[in-house]
């Protein structure tokens, strides 16, 4: 009830024209809010915008998720400490995480540009954010900190019920580390991918509060996305109308991303 | 220098003409006026006033409350939204039927709130008239609406001045700050040239680049909107030579590449460490300069932001009294507003006052400025005759900036002049798009 309520009335207002005070309901307007957002090309715009930066997030997430649950689940010193700290990315909120982030990656002072010149990969301190090529591509990777420890754990906790027996035979037949991974631990992993996936696809697509926190959309329309396209809609031009349409435009997106997740992912396990 | 438009009596509409005269009246009538609403005050005391304010010293905030309710023997029930997200977070409010008595909002919003029956005219409450007769003539159109409405009292003011390092200006060949936008890239340029790598900085974050394209047409003798609260700028050609000045300032490396990302915060200690030479931002940040006692913070001073030339923005938020409120609460609303955001019941200025010492914060009121209390408040390093001036006839509020519609032109505003800035956009085409974003603003239409 508490999910289906908000998603009915939302689709419910999004073929009406809402009077700002929240009293009555307006004129029913058929489907005129979506072709007035299907004509509008900075809503196409943003579509893809939200589109490509929910693809990096994504990717970017689940490998680096994948990597770090690979390696915590190793026997090493100090794993225990470093499997402790991997939740306190992921006990930040978003908006911190923006903040951390803008020092972080800031064009004067921050340490991500000082680790880059010792790696010699740039010569001197670029600022990111403020460059359209790269705030897009900056913002998702403040993002991907944050989630792809919670990808790890998720991760973590699949692998560690994979029987090591499994493992331990496939190694006694002489299957590689790459065998291994893609045969055993891959398939064993691919329910928990699919929930990491599916989530990811959902957290991709409804960012607003790291990149609020970071460039507020900017420069130019850069790091616009759909998140802030309703923000505007609801809170700034208190069109309800068009803002529940854009968010079930939104949520569209994301059932359609969380399906292909499913369908592409989820197998049963065949090990 | 000539007066602000709006203190030639704002003679645009016959109704807030009426009313403006009307206040000369309601001066001589205040006494009475006064004793009512002090009546009221009386007769509503043990009322619970629910208040909501955003995150800006909120320790300042419950002081002020916990004194204005031991004096009257009311409630106040005080609740913080942070600020980011305020704008949300109070519609959400109203709009979920549990709306504040008293409420602080964003100047932009204050008109459409009323239009929306969130926030109620104060019209006719006591002494609403004498406080809007006390203000600036520059500052009133932000409180009264073009019908006559009053929509709002103070609850800060500010105006936008350049702090600059005097050091800097003097090595550089000047004998004075810039009397005009092209002789502020000129000093730009010579202080770039003599080792100062980005002379300017200012806060053209996308959300807030709206206030700096007021500053700057208002620098360059532009009329922003007309009196109607149309866009008049796109028309003007010296419209064109601001827009070029501002994106030369950028391309040629006037300020940082990250000035479009970068904070008040990053700003400040870089004028106060001498990394900058002038940074244009409210008055009040002169306070956060010299208080963070960076190299150079010892050399920063304020000034106009074009010394001689044009005007300067005006602008400040406010609070609001709500639309539901009624009865014996409204009366002890407005007791508690007064005084939050004009005068107690004494005369004094106690709010303002404590908001001069804390935050350096200002009131639009000439009274504020001769206070002797706010002069012994006000941080001593602080030209406050400057300041005053500046209110007074060097500055504007640009009235439409608190109209219904103009939130949606503020939104639109970042993404197209960022543009500029950037160079994908060159200043005619930046000049109609901001044309296009007023009327889709008004039309509902934006995205």
């Amino acid at each position: 009830m508490l999910l289906a309520i908000p998603a009915l009335l939302t689709v419910f207002q999004s073929l009406f024209v809402v009077p700002a005070d929240g009293i009555g309901i307006g004129e029913f307007t058929k489907i005129d809010n979506y072709l007035f957002l299907f004509k509008n090309e900075i809503f196409w715009a943003t579509c893809l915008r939200s589109i490509w930066f929910a693809l990096i997030f994504i990717v970017g997430s689940t490998v680096i998720g994948l990597a770090a649950a690979l390696l915590l689940n190793e026997k090493f010193v100090g794993r225990m400490v470093l499997r402790g700290l991997l939740v306190l990315p992921w006990a930040c909120p978003w908006l911190i995480v923006g903040i951390i982030w803008k020092w972080f990656l800031d064009g004067n002072i921050g340490l991500f540009n000082g680790v880059l010149i010792r790696l010699h990969l740039i010569s001197h301190y670029k600022d990111f954010l403020s460059d359209p090529k790269w705030a897009l591509w900056m913002t998702a990777l403040a993002a991907i900190w944050r989630q792809s420890c919670l990808v790890a754990l998720l991760l973590l906790a699949g692998l560690q019920t994979l029987p090591r027996d499994i493992w331990d035979a496939a190694s006694v037949d002489g299957a590689g580390i790459i065998q291994r991974f893609r045969h055993i631990t891959l398939p064993w992993l691919r329910p928990a991918l699919t929930v990491v996936t599916v989530l990811n696809v959902i957290y991709g697509l409804m960012q607003f509060d790291v990149i609020f926190a970071m460039t507020q959309g900017g420069p130019g329309s850069a790091t616009t996305l759909l998140s802030f396209l309703i923000y505007r809609q609801f809170f700034i031009f208190t069109n309800f109308g068009i803002g529940s349409a854009l968010a079930v435009a939104l949520a569209f997106i994301a059932l359609i991303g969380g399906l292909i997740a499913v369908k592409t992912l989820y197998r049963k396990i065949e090990v | 220098m000539e007066s602000s438009e709006n203190g030639l009596g704002l003679n645009s509409n016959l109704d807030r003409r009426t009313l403006l005269k009307g206040l000369g009246v309601a001066g001589l009538a205040s006494a009475p006026m006064f004793n009512s609403g002090m009546m009221s005050a009386a007769e509503a005391a043990s009322q619970t006033i629910n208040f909501t304010a955003w995150e800006y010293q909120p320790d300042t905030i419950k002081s002020l409350v916990a004194t204005w309710a031991k004096k009257t023997g009311n409630k106040v029930n005080t609740s913080f939204i942070p600020n980011v997200g305020y704008t949300a977070g109070i519609q959400a409010r109203q709009r979920g039927g549990k709306p504040a008595d008293v409420f602080y909002n964003f100047a932009y919003n204050s008109q459409k709130f009323v239009s929306q029956k969130w926030a109620a005219d104060l019209r006719g409450l006591p002494g609403a008239d004498k406080m809007v007769a006390e203000m600036f003539p520059s500052a009133r159109s932000r409180f009264v609406a073009e019908n006559g409405a009053i929509v709002s009292a103070p609850y800060f003011a500010a105006v936008h001045m350049l702090q600059y390092n005097k050091k800097m200006v003097a090595a550089a060949g000047f004998s004075s700050t810039p009397n005009s936008l092209q002789e502020t890239y000129d000093q730009c340029k010579k202080i770039k040239a003599n080792g100062v790598e980005s002379p300017y900085v200012a806060y053209w974050v996308k959300d807030f680049v709206e206030e700096y394209l007021h500053v700057y047409l208002l620098a360059g003798n532009v009329t922003p909107f007309d009196k109607k609260g149309d866009p008049v700028f796109m028309d003007d050609p010296k419209t064109l030579d601001v827009l070029n000045w501002w994106q030369a300032m950028y391309k040629d490396g006037m300020t940082p590449k990250s000035v479009l990302t970068d904070d008040p915060g990053k700003h400040t200690t870089s004028i106060a460490n001498g990394d900058a030479a002038f940074y244009a931002l409210h008055h009040y940040f002169l306070r956060d300069i010299v208080e963070s006692k960076g190299s150079a913070s010892g050399d920063i001073a304020q000034a106009k932001i074009v010394g001689t030339g044009g005007k300067t923005l005006q602008m400040g938020e406010v609070i609001q009294l709500g639309g539901k409120v009624t009865g014996a609460k409204k009366a002890a609303a407005w007791d508690f507003m007064k005084t939050y955001g004009y005068k107690d019941a004494s005369g004094q200025f106690t709010t303002f006052q404590k908001w001069a010492a804390s935050g350096a914060l200002c009131a639009p009121y000439p009274g504020f400025f001769t206070d002797p209390k706010v002069i012994a408040a006000f941080p001593k390093y602080m030209d406050l005759t400057l300041i005053a001036d500046t209110f007074k006839s060097a500055s504007d509020v640009v009235p439409a900036r608190t109209l219904p519609w103009y939130q949606g032109f503020q939104a639109q505003c970042g993404t197209i002049i960022h543009d500029l800035l950037l160079g994908n956009s060159n200043a005619r085409a930046t000049a109609n798009a901001l044309a296009i974003a007023c009327k889709t603003a008004k039309s509902g239409s934006g995205l």
